[in-house]
Order: C-alpha cells, then sequence, then structure tokens
C-alpha cells in the first residue's frame, strides 16, 4: 500500500502537471497560429492522442527502471511493487483521461467562441484504453531491457503491436500505412484486444520482473 | 592507539591493570564503562566487555550490578606482587642481555641503579 | 538477526561470483566481510538482501529473504552504485523514499547525519562527489534501522576525517541500536577495530570466519637463522617468508602449542604477532607463498 501511495501521489501529480502545462502552451500556441491561418484542427488532440502515449510510456518505463530498484533497496519485494504498479497505471490513465476530457472541454469552448473548427476526436473510453497500454507497454519495455540488456529488443515487435491497436479507434492520430480499415475490420471487438493487449503487457512485465536481479548501476 | 597485531582485549586489560598499578585507578574508584570505552577508542564494544570480564576473572575489578565496574580493593596489591614475581625475568634479564650485547659492563650498570637509589628513586 | 547460507552459488554468465558458499552468522555483531576487489563480495551481499534470487538457499532468522515480504522489510544493503537513489533525484528526495517506503527509518537521525557529512539538501545525487555519495549511502544505512545493516565499500572517496566520523557515528548507532551490521572492505587496517568477527573471502569461496580478536592471535611470524626457521616451521601452516641475508622470517598460521614455544626458544628464534593487514595478504594471495 505504501508503494501504491507513493507512486500515485508522486508521479500521478506530476503527470497531471505535465498535462495542465501541455494545454496551457497548446492553447498559446493556437492563438499565435490563428493570427497566420485559419485554425482547422484540435491543438489538444494532438497533445492528447499524439505526444500522450509516449509520456505516458515515459512514465512506465520509470516506473520500472528507476522506481522498482529503490523499492527493492528500501526493502519492499517485486511482488508488492508490481501488484501497487498495476493498480498505479490504471489510476494514472484514469487521471490523465480525466485531464484529456477537461482539456477539450475547455478547448471546445474557446473554439466556438473563436469560431474555429477543431475536427472529430476519439470517445473517453478510446483515450482511456490507449494510455492504459502505453503505460504497460512501458513497463514492459522497461523490464525486457533491464533484465536481459540488448536481448530486451524481443520484446519490441510485440509492444509496436499491442500499441498499434490502442491508435485505430483515435481519428486523426496518425493513420499507419497498412492499419486505415482496421476499425471496420475488427468493429467493437477492437475493446476486447485493447483490454487483453493491456493485460498481456502486465502479464510479461509481472513474468519478467518477477526474478530480477537488483543491477549494479554505473556509478 | 591501539596496535592491531594482538589481541585487542588484552592490551586494553593490560592498559587498565597499569593505571592501576600507577595509581591513576585508584581502589573502588568505577572505572570506565563498556561504551564509553569503546566509543573513546574506537573498538568494538565487545572486544571491550571482554578485557573487562577477563579483569573480572583475575579480581581486578569487581561488577556492581546496574552500576558498573569498580577496582578491587586489593587490586594494586595483588597487580605489584605479580610484577614482581615477572620483573627479574622480564625486565632485568633482558637489560643485562642488552649491557652485553652493546659492551657496558655490569659493575657500570649496578653503579648506575646505586646512584638512582642514592637520589631517591627514578 | 541470524543469517544461514547453504550452498550459495551467484552466476554471471560463464563467471562464478561465488562458489557453492556456506556460513552462519548469529547475528546482533559489527561483521567485517573482507576480500579483495571480485572476491564476491558485492555479490554475497547482494544474495543475502535479496537482491538476486539465489541458487543455494539464504536465510533470515530461519526464513528465505528472497521475495518474503516479512524478511525483506529487516534487511537494509547499501552498494556503492546509490542503488536508493536516482541520480537525477535530489538528496530531500532521496529521503523522503526512505521515509516512506521504510517503517524503521528514522528521519530526525537521517536529517543529523546529512548535517554531519555535509550533504546538501537541495544537491543531486548525480552532483555529489564520490565521497558524498557513499555518506549519502552510510546515511541511508543507518536512518533505516535495518535488523540486517549491509554496508558495502562504505568508506569509498571518503576523505580521512569523514571517515573516522563514519566509524565514530557507526559505532554509536550500533551501542544505540544493537543489530547486526556487516560491512565489506579492504581498509582493514582502520576498521579492524570495530569487528567483532570477520570473514575473508577470495574468488567466491569462504577463506575464513573467526572473531577478530582470536584471529589477531593467529598468527605469528618466526624469525631467526634460516635453517632454524625452516626446521621450526616444517610442518606448519607457512602464508609467507622473507629472507635477508641468513636471517629468515615465515609468517605461521594457527595457534603454537607449549612444547613448540620452548623449541622456539631453544633455537632462539623470534616470535611477534602479525597484523590482520598482513594475515588477510597472505591469506588470499592467489599465487606465491604456501598454502
Amino acid at each position: 500500500m505504501k508503494i501504491f501511495r507513493h507512486l500515485t501521489t508522486a508521479l500521478t501529480t506530476f503527470s497531471a502537471l505535465v498535462a495542465g502545462g501541455a494545454f496551457a502552451f497548446v492553447v498559446a500556441l493556437t492563438f499565435v497560429v490563428s493570427i497566420f491561418r485559419d485554425v482547422e484542427i484540435s491543438a489538444w488532440n494532438v497533445v492528447a492522442s499524439q505526444i500522450g502515449p509516449w509520456f505516458l510510456l515515459f512514465i512506465g518505463v520509470y516506473a520500472i527502471h528507476n522506481t522498482l530498484p529503490i523499492a527493492i533497496a528500501h526493502g519492499r519485494t517485486r511482488r508488492e511493487f508490481l501488484v501497487a504498479a498495476s493498480g498505479f497505471s490504471v489510476v494514472l490513465a484514469l487521471v490523465m483521461t480525466v485531464a484529456e476530457w477537461l482539456g477539450f472541454l475547455v478547448e471546445g469552448g474557446i473554439y466556438s467562441l473563436m469560431d474555429w473548427s477543431a475536427g472529430e476526436h476519439g470517445t473517453q473510453y478510446a483515450y482511456f484504453q490507449m494510455y492504459l497500454v502505453w503505460v504497460a507497454v512501458g513497463m514492459l519495455c522497461a523490464a525486457a531491457f533491464d533484465r536481459f540488456g540488448a536481448g530486451g529488443i524481443f520484446v519490441l515487435p510485440v509492444a509496436f503491436a499491442f500499441v498499434v491497436i490502442t491508435r485505430v479507434q483515435i481519428p486523426g492520430s496518425g493513420d499507419f500505412p497498412f492499419f486505415r480499415n482496421v476499425p471496420s475490420v475488427l468493429g467493437s471487438g477492437w475493446h476486447v484486444l485493447s483490454v487483453a493487449a493491456f493485460l498481456v503487457a502486465l502479464a510479461g512485465t509481472w513474468a519478467i520482473a518477477r526474478d530480477m536481479p537488483v543491477r549494479q548501476r554505473s556509478a | 592507539m591501539f596496535d592491531d597485531r594482538s589481541p585487542i582485549y588484552r592490551q586494553i586489560a593490560d592498559r587498565i591493570k597499569a593505571d592501576v598499578l600507577s595509581g591513576a585507578l585508584k581502589a573502588d574508584e568505577q572505572v570506565m564503562s563498556t561504551n564509553q570505552y569503546a566509543s573513546y577508542y574506537r573498538i568494538n564494544p565487545a572486544t571491550a566487555a571482554k578485557a573487562f570480564q577477563q579483569l573480572v576473572d583475575e579480581q581486578v575489578l569487581y561488577k556492581k550490578r546496574g552500576i558498573g565496574m569498580f577496582v578491587g580493593a586489593q587490586a594494586r596489591d595483588m597487580l605489584r606482587a605479580q610484577g614482581r614475581e615477572t620483573f627479574f625475568g622480564e625486565v632485568v634479564d633482558p637489560m643485562v642481555a642488552e649491557a652485553r650485547a652493546i659492551g657496558i659492563p655490569l659493575a657500570e650498570v649496578i653503579r648506575r641503579i646505586e646512584q638512582h637509589e642514592k637520589n631517591g628513586g627514578v | 538477526m541470524r543469517i544461514d547460507v547453504q550452498g550459495l552459488t551467484v552466476r554471471y554468465g560463464d563467471t562464478v561470483a561465488i562458489d557453492d558458499m556456506s556460513f552462519s552468522l548469529s547475528g546482533n555483531k559489527i561483521y567485517g566481510l573482507l576480500g579483495r576487489n571480485g572476491a564476491g563480495k558485492t555479490s554475497l551481499m547482494s544474495a543475502l538482501a535479496g537482491y538476486r534470487k539465489p541458487s543455494g538457499s539464504v536465510q533470515l532468522d530461519g526464513a528465505p529473504v528472497f521475495e518474503n515480504a516479512a524478511s525483506m522489510r529487516q534487511v537494509c544493503l547499501v552498494r556503492h552504485s546509490a542503488d536508493a537513489a536516482d541520480k537525477s533525484d535530489k538528496v530531500s528526495h532521496v529521503l523522503e523514499y526512505g521515509a516512506a517506503w521504510r517503517d524503521t527509518w528514522d528521519n530526525d537521525y537521517a536529517l543529523e547525519l546529512v548535517d554531519l557529512f555535509r550533504i546538501g539538501l537541495k544537491t543531486k545525487v548525480g552532483e555529489l562527489s564520490l565521497g558524498q555519495r557513499s555518506a549519502l549511502g552510510v546515511v541511508i544505512g543507518l536512518a533505516s534501522r535495518s535488523p540486517l545493516t549491509m554496508l558495502d565499500e562504505s568508506h569509498l572517496g571518503m576523505d580521512t576525517p569523514t571517515r573516522y566520523a563514519f566509524y565514530d557515528t557507526l559505532l554509536h548507532d550500533f551501542m544505540a541500536h544493537p543489530r547486526t551490521i556487516v560491512i565489506s572492505t579492504h581498509l582493514i587496517e582502520e576498521l579492524s577495530s570495530l569487528l567483532e568477527e570477520v570473514l575473508i573471502i577470495d574468488a567466491g569461496r569462504l577463506v575464513l570466519q573467526e572473531e577478530a580478536d582470536v584471529l589477531r592471535s593467529r598468527g605469528t611470524e618466526v624469525t631467526g637463522n634460516a635453517s632454524d626457521v625452516d626446521e621450526f616451521t616444517a610442518g606448519l601452516t607457512v602464508l609467507g617468508e622473507k629472507s635477508l641475508g641468513r636471517t629468515k622470517a615465515a609468517m605461521v598460521y594457527g595457534a603454537l602449542d607449549d612444547g613448540q614455544l620452548v623449541r622456539a626458544r631453544q633455537l632462539g628464534l623470534e616470535l611477534g604477532p602479525i597484523a590482520l593487514q598482513d594475515l588477510f595478504v597472505h591469506l588470499t594471495e592467489p599465487v606465491g607463498g604456501k598454502r
């Protein structure tokens, strides 16, 4: 419980602050852009769907690569940490989804005031699942590289497949050349798939980190 | 402080005995506690305790439960008696051997000792 | 805290760091873990602290330590790589981790030590000098107040006054809060008076485990005429020899009995003690010097 509390308070607060900063920045940027040309897309959607997932991936990597060894050095087990980190990934994804929703809400108000067009964006559920999978994939990658060194590269194709799944329902999130029609192919099956991706990524992290030695860091 | 070549507890015991002999530690006077001794000389407290235990066994010190260690009433006399037993073997004989080795006639050594006696001690 | 190690082996690929090691520590003492660089000190401590899964068994008070929450709570290992800290973290942040995750953490004491070692609370760990980083490790190790506290080469990069402050602090805290402390070092001369028991390891194997004061009385330097010394030391464990002209000095390991002492006097041999440091050097010598 101590680990969960620490992760949620420290890292979630940090992430929410970053989201707030990013929102202020894109709103300012949108006004600057509007001087030169018409605003046709939602700037916040770029953050929420392009940069956001990478940030969450980074937080996932940080949790395993940096925080796990510290937890062990302070007398906590890997199991305790992984339980806490799993719970934390859900809380973090939820908080970031709320941040994303608030962002669209405020941005929508500004856009209608300024009579700009924002284009469409995904459902809250789509964002939530995307964030969830990206945090878990970050943890999986960190565990693989920490445990196997360069050998951890084997995890990348899996990680790539997982994150691709999450993007199919996010409009304007950058189209992949071969995956354009995946949503229509899968229908609502992608929900199941992305939840499965999250669970498999967590299970993989667990399996790899369960017996992981704490490496000597270069001093 | 302590050399690393012989058991430290023995070095401590010898030092306390020397203090008792010289009168620096008087009869029934309390000696430092194990912990005080350990931190003062930067040694493991178990080592200091071992030295004290040896001195208790030899009746140089006695224990007052809950208070500490004290110098035995007879400790000085006892140590003096022990010292007298070993004095000639450990001090005089090697001195004579040394004097021979460097060529000082024993007569000269004796004269020096007599001088000390005349001056009233060293 | 009692420690039992049975058939412990640690491998890194083809390298065997700890080779089928077994020993027991009764606990509540200051132990010195002595060994040359690469002898396996850090690997052994890492296995004791549950940092890696052991092959063989490592038990603390009778319970396996690896992934055992109850045992892990009672262990603190500080390696000089500072595992409990991130380079980008501020010192104050590092202490917060301790306060958040250690039930036994004494934060007042941690702040007192940080002050003693003159470590800035706002400094980032990566900006500390090697000596300060070592000192921060000592702060974490001591403020954790763990029943089993292990400090790996904690003197690294400390200047002499800091080292002595470290020794004094360690001793005081041990007396105020008796617990099992294991210190690895090769600065034996400075530290040896603090140790109650000594383990010497070499090439992943336990060479000896002995009370420090007993060990000090174990070694004897026999000096005299070369042929007499040879006669006397025949059949004894000779760790090393050196000659000067016809005079020879041999380091003998093991207590001498009364008969041997009489014989030495008859031969006119001089018997002297050997420093712990010299004993260590000769006990871990890979080549030269008979075993």
